[in-house]
């Protein structure tokens, strides 16, 4: 995979993503599947958390995550349902950057806006960069 | 003004097949997450499952509660405690602490067959 830009090289209040993106049913359907959760209230809407996921994944894409990066804390909210097939375009940028004992704190936001620039989620994905070889009991890959 | 609704309690098997297919319906390639020497030689010597399928629980207790509703003013924030390591029979649920002005607020956590917390949090959504 190739990353345009490296983690050590973000600074605060940087714009580092903003791309379109419509989710289709089959999308919606291959998340529901692999969750384990019904279908049946997702028939014309995406679940929020999956635009949680597709952010993340944007941020993988984009950004090198280094090795031992823990996944410590998600922030949603809705402003209104968005529904599949509709264009929406993502804006990330990076929040919060700080270091503390070696350990690398970063905290991501994720604006999804809709065609008219009507906001319909923001979202904050905060993570934890460990130094190496240091085990912490909080977080999640 | 109605009373919130209760949030049933959810749980699931997350097993390493339910992270292999999450991993490609996120789009999440992390080899941490699968069957791999970097998941072995990593720091919880297993597979763990990602953070965000443990919040698909929570997620779904809220969306079997309030429906539609959820994804049109629900909002969270949460931490994850400890990972899950796979195959974990992950609990969620959600208890209301607050509901005011047809806001109703719960404390969300999810804890793996052991008892022990993976994740922590709030949870709100409007309901009226």
């Amino acid at each position: 995979m190739t990353h345009t830009l490296q983690f050590a090289d973000l600074a605060r209040g940087q714009a580092f993503a903003r791309f379109p993106l419509t989710v289709s049913a089959q999308e919606v359907q291959a998340y529901l599947e692999s969750t384990g959760e019904s279908v049946e209230p997702w028939r014309e809407h995406v679940p929020p958390v999956f635009l949680d996921a597709i952010a993340i994944a944007a941020l993988l894409r984009t950004v090198a995550i280094p090795k031992g990066v823990m996944h410590t804390g998600q922030e949603h909210e809705s402003h209104r349902a968005a529904r599949i097939d509709e264009p929406l375009e993502v804006e990330m940028r990076v929040s919060a950057l700080s270091e503390r004992r070696g350990a690398v704190m970063a905290a991501f936001e994720a604006v999804l806006t809709d065609a008219e620039a009507a906001p319909v989620q923001t979202m904050k994905i905060s993570v934890m960069v460990l130094p190496d070889g240091v085990l912490v009991d909080g977080g999640a890959p | 003004m109605t009373a919130a609704p209760a949030v049933l309690t959810v749980t699931r098997l997350i097993d390493q097949p339910r992270v292999d297919r999450y991993a490609v319906a996120a789009s999440d390639p992390n080899p941490i997450h699968r069957e791999t020497p970097e998941a072995y030689a990593g720091p919880f010597g297993q597979p763990v499952a990602h953070g965000m399928l443990v919040l698909g629980l929570v997620a779904d207790a809220l969306t079997q509660g309030f429906g539609l509703a959820w994804a049109e003013s629900g909002s969270l924030k949460v931490r994850w405690r400890s990972p899950a390591l796979t195959p974990a029979t992950v609990t969620a649920r959600a208890d209301l602490k607050k509901d005011q002005d047809g806001l109703a607020t719960y404390e969300v956590t999810c804890t793996d067959q052991r008892g022990e917390v993976l994740l922590t949090g709030t949870a709100s959504v409007r309901h009226a």
